[in-house]
């Protein structure tokens, strides 16, 4: 008997009288156990929640009334029902709720007092003495009943019958079997229905908008009524539709329907997207539109199954057509960085699109075309135009759009290239300029510093541009030979030299990492190291160490980079210095140190190969030198000693008239002044004679006593400049503030003349190098073409170098009988053993 | 008036006094090191023999510990006396 799903938790007998009480009109045709009609739970109707959702789509689900109904809950029909304003059974309904409940609570005191009457009498059933004949027409009429019930329901009118009533007669149609009949009258008559509203549309208002509305309208009715008559043939639903697997819901029919009738007749269909296409691109230029008109009539695509073919296509053209617009134009017209914030806002926008209106799987494609559109057409246009200034003025905030917008089209990579170019520009323009060469290496520093702050900011630390960068530096750094080598060396020694008080321990510590980094992208290591160590002996001779800690910590930086072998000499070079401060205690306290007088001595000896070699100067050597020599060589037997006066240093004590003064002086210059003991106005020939120093330096050392910032001594006649014809003594008028005073020496020839002997120097080690390399290679293959032995020679040597020094070392082992050309071929070298 | 030297820092140069360039063992410069080491200087000192012949001491003592150079001086075959 109850075969049919139960709309009631419990279908018990307190649960049938409470309805039969409830819904008086019709309580006869209630009998225990019965499938239950939606119209009879009032009760529940007074959930809150689902009278207040009147959502055609409630539910989500092509079918979500019969869901919600198959699980129990028979509210959301019921409550859908009873709120469509036009119904009778409404007001009735929320009074027969509260009824119901009282009714119930007397039909459980009423059930016990009738147990009591009828104790004791006994109940026969008989059978009816006549089967029961239906009425001959009761299948036309009900069939018409529910037909004027399901007109008035698409009419919008009231209906003449109570739901129940209705519910039951299509339940008893359904039991005598007639649910093929009743369905396809039932569909018929939907149809006929929508194809009359098709019509009303197609002579709806030429106003896009307007007509949007319309289809909107015509579509929530149709929601609407289609969950009327299917909860008045719920039952229909719920056996014949169910049994016959072929057999559409009534739901989904009322879909197939709409969308034969309305949504895919060509015209309207036309409009529709239109319309909606219009509004989104007014939308797009900014102005406000109807969203939730939008976002209703694009579900309606979507539950009709259209939203993929009919809708999205065009859509997805439209956006195309004008973002490939707007890209173009704005391109031309818009600074980079505004356009770029633009695409951004673009973006966000058709994102916040997708949420409000669009279905989420259009994402990808719109982001996609937007994207395309705006970015991938354009990315060269925006290179060019953009970036370099972005670098130049270090944008972070634009650069990090820069790379985030065209990380998403894949673009990175043309990115890379231009950050490269970028860096190689710029740095070869301070690189190669020798006007530059002042503050090369604290541009270059500060030139790292933001490239780094852009790769950890705006680039997101990206390898590949890491890497780019790490290039990019070496290409540049090495398109100068040597000179940057020499400048850093020189800024390392700036930096380390006494009297550099313009930073702490830590900052110069991070200043010497950072110097590290450029040097590690240098290739003539060499040339570095030559110039460091020509600094560092400067440094070490005369004391001029800003900090022996700093020394140090720089010389692990150095081997960390290059390795032992780098900085094994520069580490002799300090362990000599202490050597030398033990050797002096030691002659000190020998019977040698007798002999000094009152000149307190203190020499440094150097080992040879440690050191920057001077030229030997030939000079005569003074006693207390012959003294120290006597005593250094009975301690090492073995040993040979030569002086490197030129390097020497000395304090002077100097009684002039006005104030004594000590002279810190080199030891040059020390001589001259005490040539000048002899007398007044001493001549340049005598002054050369007593002190045997070469014109040139000897010119030099007056004008550096006579004619520079401290003037110790007067020349006459005066004049900037010192020629031989002049005569020299001391000048008694010199006063100055300070006690102990530095006399200059003219540094600025000696420099550049220093730098070409270093730069010398390197050379000659590399050709060393090179031979060294070339007989290696050859050895190794016996005969070798030119080109191959070049190229050969390029990947094995670690320092910049030309193909016509190559050359020339060749030629020069040729000569020594190390190779040959090969008789046949004269581009051919053959390794003679 | 006249000036007076009060402090004197002189610089001088050592190396090995020796006639040859070059260790007769090892065929490195006396003014280098011998093969095994890295740097000149006082950690690769030379010595002489009776004989007068100078070699890196290194070589020498390796020299001398091999066993078919029956401790003679690679040079004059005289027998190496330090």
């Amino acid at each position: 008997m109850s075969t049919g799903p139960r709309l009631f938790p419990s279908s018990s007998s307190s649960t049938s009288s409470s309805s039969s009480s409830s819904a008086a009109p019709t309580s006869a045709s209630s009998k225990p156990g019965s499938l239950g009609s939606p119209f009879a739970t009032s009760s529940s109707s007074t959930l809150p929640s689902s009278s207040s959702d009147p959502s055609p789509l409630a539910g989500g689900t092509g079918r979500p009334a019969a869901a919600a109904a198959a699980a129990g809950f028979t509210s959301s029909s019921a409550a859908a029902m009873q709120s469509s304003p036009h119904h009778p059974h409404h007001h009735h309904a929320l009074q027969a709720s509260s009824a119901s409940a009282s009714s119930y609570m007397m039909s459980i005191g009423g059930s016990s007092s009738a147990r009591k009457k009828t104790e004791g009498k006994t109940l026969s059933i008989k059978g009816f003495k006549v089967a029961p004949k239906l009425p001959p027409n009761y299948e036309q009429e009900t069939w018409q009943k529910l037909q004027a019930a399901v007109r008035a329901v698409h009419e919008a009118r009231p209906i003449d019958s109570y739901l129940e009533v209705l519910y039951e007669a299509v339940e008893n149609l359904c039991l005598l079997g007639g649910g093929a009949t009743l369905y396809e009258r039932l569909t018929a008559e939907c149809e006929s229905h929508l194809r009359l509203e098709a019509e009303k549309l197609s002579v709806a208002s030429e106003d896009p908008v307007t007509f949007l509305s319309v289809v909107d309208a015509c579509w929530q009715a149709h929601c609407e009524q289609m969950i009327t008559i299917r909860s008045i043939f719920l039952h229909l639903d719920r056996t014949y539709v169910l049994q016959n697997p072929h057999v559409q819901s009534l739901w989904d029919v009322g879909l197939i329907y709409f969308r034969r009738q309305v949504a895919e007749v060509t015209v309207t269909q036309r409009r529709l997207i239109t319309g909606i296409l219009l509004l989104i691109e007014q939308e797009r230029a900014g102005d406000s539109v109807n969203r939730s008109l939008l976002k209703s009539l694009l579900r309606m695509f979507s539950s009709l199954g259209m939203y993929t073919e009919a809708f999205e296509p065009h859509f997805l053209r439209a956006t195309h057509e004008l973002y490939a617009r707007e890209g173009a134009a704005l391109i031309t017209t818009m600074p980079v960085p505004d356009y770029l914030a633009h695409v951004e806002a673009r973006l966000q926008a058709e994102s916040e699109r997708i949420v409000h209106y669009l279905d989420i799987h259009t994402r990808r494609n719109l982001l996609a075309t937007v994207e395309r559109q705006l970015i991938e057409q354009h990315i060269r246009v925006l290179i060019e135009r953009g970036f370099e200034e972005l670098c130049n003025a270090n944008r972070i905030a634009d650069l990090s759009r820069f790379y985030s917008l065209l990380g998403r089209v894949n673009g990175l990579e043309p990115l890379r290239v231009a950050f490269a170019a970028y860096i190689k520009k710029r740095g070869a323009a301070l690189v190669c300029d020798p006007e530059k060469d002042k503050n090369m290496v604290q541009d270059l520093l500060d030139m790292k510093q933001q490239l780094d702050t852009l790769l950890s900011q705006c680039f997101g630390h990206n390898d590949r541009f890491q890497n780019c960068m790490k290039e990019s530096f070496e290409a540049f750094i090495n398109m100068r030979q040597n000179k940057p080598a020499e400048l850093i060396a020189k800024f390392i020694d700036a930096k380390l030299r006494a009297g550099n008080k313009e930073a702490t321990e830590e900052e110069l510590e991070t200043v010497l990492d950072r110097l590290m980094i450029l040097f590690r992208y240098i290739q003539g290591k060499d040339v570095f190291e030559a110039f460091y160590k020509n600094d560092l002996a400067r440094r070490l001779l005369h004391n001029k160490s800003a900090s022996v800690d700093s020394e140090r910590a720089m010389l692990s930086k150095l081997k960390q980079e290059c390795g032992g072998q780098f900085t094994g000499k520069l580490e002799g070079m300090f362990k000599d210095m202490d050597l030398s401060k033990a050797i002096m205690v030691s002659f000190n306290q020998s019977k040698f140190a007798s002999q000094m007088g009152d000149i307190e001595l203190s020499v440094s000896v150097l080992t040879q190969g440690y050191w920057p070699t001077n030229k030997p100067t030939s000079m005569n050597m003074l006693r207390i030198q012959q003294e120290f020599q006597k005593f250094y060589l009975q301690k090492h037997t073995g040993k040979q000693l030569s002086w490197d006066n030129p390097r020497g240093d000395c304090l002077v004590r100097a009684a002039f008239p006005k104030g004594t003064k000590e002279l810190q002086v080199s030891f040059m210059q020390t001589l001259v002044l005490l040539a000048l003991n002899a007398g007044d106005g001493v001549s340049f020939p005598t002054i050369k004679a007593e002190t045997n120093i070469g014109k040139s330096s000897l010119l030099r050392l007056l004008q550096s006593l006579a004619c520079g910032k401290i003037r110790v001594l007067n020349k006459n006649p005066k004049g900037r400049d010192v020629n031989e014809t002049d005569t020299f003594d001391f000048n008694t008028d010199f006063v100055n503030k300070h006690y102990r005073l530095k006399v200059n020496q003219i540094q600025m020839k000696e420099t550049a003349e220093e730098n070409a002997d270093t730069n010398e120097k390197v050379n000659q080690n590399r050709q060393y190098q090179i031979d060294a390399a070339i007989v290696r290679i050859m050895k190794a293959r016996k005969s070798l073409a030119h080109q191959l032995l070049l190229s050969e020679l390029f990947n094995q040597l670690k320092f910049p170098m030309k193909p016509a020094d190559l050359k020339k070392r060749i030629e020069s082992l040729i000569d020594r009988e190390y190779l040959e050309r090969d008789e046949k071929d004269q581009s051919t070298y053959i390794y003679l053993a | 008036m006249k000036v007076r030297v009060k402090n004197w820092s002189a610089v001088a140069v050592w190396r090995w006094k020796v006639d040859d360039d070059t260790c007769g063992i090892c065929r490195m410069a006396f003014d280098g090191c011998c093969t095994d080491c890295r740097l000149p200087g006082d950690e690769c000192p030379l010595v002489w023999g009776q004989c007068k012949h100078c070699f890196h001491m290194h070589c020498i003592l390796k020299w001398v510990h091999s066993p078919n150079a029956n401790q003679l001086c690679p040079m004059c075959r005289q027998e190496w006396k330090f």
